[in-house]
């Protein structure tokens, strides 16, 4: 068992870890090569880069752009921010980054840590319930759009286990191990999945806006023509 | 562009990726971590394979020049340029190569200025460099064809470049001849070395004989194998000329090396069953004599098949050739022994995928085969192209189709890269482990005290066993601290010390940790490793002592805290029992311990010049400064020849202190 945690927590974690980073760089790198392409091609050169930007940071928040289904948009609201704000700022990993690498970042107060841990295992397995409850979002879903909260449900929710051992109905050793190798499996997918939005998400809004403009306006025809003028498409 | 060239790209592109991060490891952190190399097995891998067998791979570019230009066969010049490139691209992974290997790469450029001219390596060195810019300007027309050098002034540099051929053939064989051949004069200095079945005064004349039918069997096997890659016709009539003419130099090597073997009346150690013998027979058979027939043979030469084999043979002959010279047959030191780790390996790899990348980009953009080089529809040797359709997974077809290349290549590159990120050796990739001393446990022995007067350093002489110590000399039981065993030994009178501080009561002032059902425990217990921390702490064991994950608010007990060792309550907050009540240490040090050991030098000092500095300090009269100066435990200690000790056995007073235990052997 110790072993197996050594090489979650050693060998596989560089592994995984490395991808991760290397992979991103790279999606990013063929994201702005692919768009300057499209960009040379296409018709009319009118892009409306403030506006997308705009449209971006707002879809950061995207409680708000879901408006007509609150719920949904709470859920994944809090789900985002959790997932984000523990593995980065929770004092264990934290240390483990020190004894690593000498760099180390102000921590998160473990209690708040726990909170967080708690909503993001909640609002994953909600994200899946409201998922397959939702009849549009249902028929457009796929394995992973099921797959990959569930996983991040285990990952979170056996994370929790090895930091309250006292409440854990599992031995402290496979808890963390669960843990480990999910977390190793999550970054390993990063790069070649629809996870990759963690990085390429700021660019979508951009390939779909220039992809309109191949035919030199059609963007804004067709925002005309559903109503919506002067809406990045 | 075809599919077989996608596939072999992308594995290609993998190994590059390996070879990066591997890379980026052995400049970070030198030779130490990333080689099998030592002190006394210096030469490895890199320099038999990268350098060495890389050097004689890349003869056929002078030996295709000299036969086109200086000789005039004209029918081979089709495969000048492929030849000169192939040459070309192995001298530069040669130089590469040697970078990896030098413990000072940034030095590569000294032997230009700091001539050693009595060195066959100065000579090699210059050579390599002289002929690698020769080979750069015989393939540079090639280059400024490209529409890219349109500029007048290329087209001039293109011209005078065409015009100065037949003088940059002459230097390059010139050079060649040189160097090829002084890479064995190199091994003339080591006739005690190597075997004698290599070592050899002509040694320098076989090397270049090799090197030469390599070149000629590099020139088929690499035509077969960009023929196979690009879709080519094969040129089996020049391929098997080439090949006749190889089997002719090998045979002529052959000759040579026996008759000088049977010069120095060597032949029939190559018979007397040892392994260097069977060595030498596996080599000569396989790699020399059976492709030097099988090249000879008509029906065989002219298939594809027969030359793909023969071709091989030699090429792995001749590098195995090079391998036993500088590694296998190469004598090290009785103990020393090498093999190449695998970030050398990857290395190797790593050259030679980039050097073969960058072969497949030039004949990609260049021409360095003609036209009339490709296969037709229905002529064998004929490839499909590849053509591009969409491709879910890399989006290909939605792209621009010059990023279908990128992301392919970089995919597998990235796949490789971070496979060798998560599998380099340790101090590869962090900083180097720091090297273990371990600490052997403090001997007693017999000795003679001699004991200057104050403040003076008291003298043990050993007494040995065969002499014994001169009638009414007394003795006493003394320890002998040499944690790491170097010669260099503090003399300890253990229980007259122990006496001075109070007898039996006073054993916790120095043994202020007691392992379980010990009693003072030996200090190199914990204190196990000479210079570095030795961690004494087993977390499984406290685990399963303690109930589980009911046990862990035990010691990590606020779960507001990260559960380090740091954050951990102090040992003694539980085993009270096992640590002394008022030890000598410094007080606070009890209360933080968290089981680690500091090195056993400091461990000494911190106890010894304490108690020996309090001393000074309290009792000046008695105990003059030179008491707790380095040297009155560090004196001259006469070269004590422990072998002539017998075994200790007197026995301890109180039989409590494991260095005196009753017959504990003096002698580790």
């Amino acid at each position: 068992m110790d072993l197996w945690l050594e090489w979650a927590r050693g060998p596989l974690f560089r592994i995984a870890i490395a991808f991760l980073i290397l992979g991103l760089v790279r999606h990013v790198a063929i994201a702005v090569f692919e768009i300057a392409w499209a960009v040379r091609r296409a018709g009319d050169k009118n892009i409306p880069y403030r506006k997308l930007a705009r449209a971006t940071l707002a879809w950061l928040v995207p409680a708000g752009k879901l408006g007509h289904r609150p719920l949904y948009g709470l859920t994944t609201l809090a789900f985002h921010v959790s997932i984000v704000i523990v593995p980065l700022f929770l004092g264990g990993h934290i240390a483990l980054w020190a004894r690593a690498t000498d760099l180390a970042w102000p921590a998160i107060p473990n209690l708040l840590a726990d909170v967080l841990t708690v909503i993001a295992t909640a609002a994953a397995v909600l994200l899946v319930i409201e998922r397959i409850a939702a009849r549009g979002p249902q028929m457009l879903s796929r394995f992973s759009d099921y797959a990959f909260p569930l996983l991040i449900a285990v990952v979170f929710g056996s994370g929790f286990l090895a930091m309250h051992p006292a409440l854990s109905p599992v031995a402290f050793r496979p808890a963390l191990l669960v843990h480990a190798l999910g977390a190793n499996l999550i970054l390993i997918f990063i790069p070649f999945s629809k996870l990759s939005h963690v990085i390429l998400m700021p660019l979508t809004h951009l390939i779909s806006e220039v992809a309109w403009h191949f035919p030199p306006h059609a963007g804004s025809e067709v925002g005309l023509a559903l109503g919506k003028e002067n809406e990045p498409v | 562009m075809n599919q077989r060239l996608r596939i072999v790209k992308s594995i290609l592109w993998a190994l590059v990726g390996v070879w990066t991060v591997v890379s980026v490891g052995r400049f970070a952190h030198g030779l130490g971590p990333s080689t099998g190399l030592s002190n006394a097995a210096p030469w490895g891998l890199w320099i038999a394979f990268d350098v060495l067998g890389g050097v004689a791979l890349a003869a056929g570019g002078f030996v295709l020049a000299a036969v086109v230009y200086i000789f005039g066969i004209e029918r081979y010049r089709p495969l000048v340029r492929p030849a000169i490139l192939t040459a070309f691209l192995g001298y530069v992974a040669v130089a590469v190569g040697l970078v990896y290997d030098l413990g000072l790469p940034w030095h590569i450029w000294h032997p230009m200025i700091y001539p050693q001219d009595h060195s066959v390596l100065f000579e090699v060195a210059m050579c390599v460099m002289l002929y690698l810019t020769v080979l750069a300007l015989e393939f540079a027309p090639v280059v400024l064809e490209h529409p890219l050098f349109s500029h007048p002034f290329f087209r001039g540099v293109h011209t005078l470049l065409k015009k100065s051929t037949i003088w940059l053939v002459i230097a390059g064989i010139i050079l060649s001849t040189l160097h090829q051949s002084s890479l064995g004069s190199l091994f003339l200095i080591v006739p005690y070395r190597l075997d004698p079945l290599w070592y050899t005064p002509i040694i320098y004349i076989l090397f270049f004989i090799s090197a030469v039918g390599l070149g000629l069997a590099t020139l088929i096997m690499e035509s077969l194998a960009s023929g196979w890659l690009f879709g080519h016709r094969m040129r089996k009539d020049l391929l098997s000329r080439l090949g006749l003419a190889a089997s002719v130099v090998l045979g002529l090597y052959v000759l040579v090396r026996l008759a000088d073997l049977a010069r120095h009346g060597l032949l029939a150690r190559a018979f007397d069953g040892s392994w260097q013998a069977n060595l030498f027979l596996f080599e000569m058979g396989i790699g020399f004599v059976l492709p030097c027939i099988l090249l000879a043979v008509p029906r065989l030469r002219t298939s594809l098949p027969g030359l793909a084999t023969g071709s091989f043979l030699v090429i792995f002959g001749v590098v195995l050739n090079r391998f036993t010279v500088s590694i296998l047959a190469f004598a090290k030191p009785p103990g020393v022994t090498y093999f190449p780790t695998w970030p050398e390996l990857a290395v190797s790899l790593g050259v030679v995928s980039g050097a073969t990348l960058i072969f497949i980009f030039f004949v990609e953009h260049l021409k360095v085969y003609s036209e009339d080089d490709h296969a037709h529809p229905g002529e064998p040797g004929y490839i499909k192209p590849w053509r591009p359709s969409f491709d879910p997974a890399t989006l290909h077809g939605l792209t621009p189709e010059w990023l279908a290349g990128p992301r392919r290549y970089s995919l597998v590159a990235i796949a490789g890269a971070s496979l060798a990120v998560g599998l380099l050796p340790r101090g590869m990739l962090t900083k180097p482990e720091p090297l273990r001393t371990p600490v052997a446990r403090a001997r007693t022995v017999e000795a003679m005290q001699v004991d200057h007067g104050r403040g003076k350093r008291v003298e043990f002489r050993l007494v040995g066993s065969d002499a014994g110590a001169p009638a009414g000399v007394k003795t006493v039981p003394v320890m002998l601290i040499d944690g790491d065993r170097n010669g260099r030994i503090v003399f300890f009178p253990h229980d007259e010390i122990a006496e001075k501080l109070g007898g039996d009561t006073a054993c916790a002032e120095c043994h202020h940790l007691n392992l379980p059902f010990d009693r003072n425990t030996a200090c190199a217990a914990c204190h196990c490793d000479m210079y570095e921390e030795a961690d004494i702490f087993n977390h499984a064991t406290h685990i399963d002592h303690l109930n589980g994950n009911a046990g862990c608010g035990r010691c990590h007990d606020d779960p507001s805290r990260v559960k380090s060792r740091a954050t951990a309550t102090a040992c003694v907050q539980c085993h009270a029992d096992m640590i002394a009540v008022e030890p000598f240490l410094d007080k606070s040090q009890k209360e933080t311990m968290t089981g680690l050991a500091p090195g056993y030098m400091n461990a000494m000092h911190d106890l010894c010049v304490a108690c020996h500095e309090l001393k000074v300090k309290e009792n000046p009269n008695e105990y003059p400064a030179s008491f707790a100066q380095c040297d009155f435990c560090h004196g001259e200690s006469e070269n004590i020849d422990l072998q002539r000790l017998g075994p200790y056995v007197a026995l301890d007073k109180d039989g409590a202190n494991g260095a005196a235990t009753p017959g504990r052997n003096g002698i580790d």
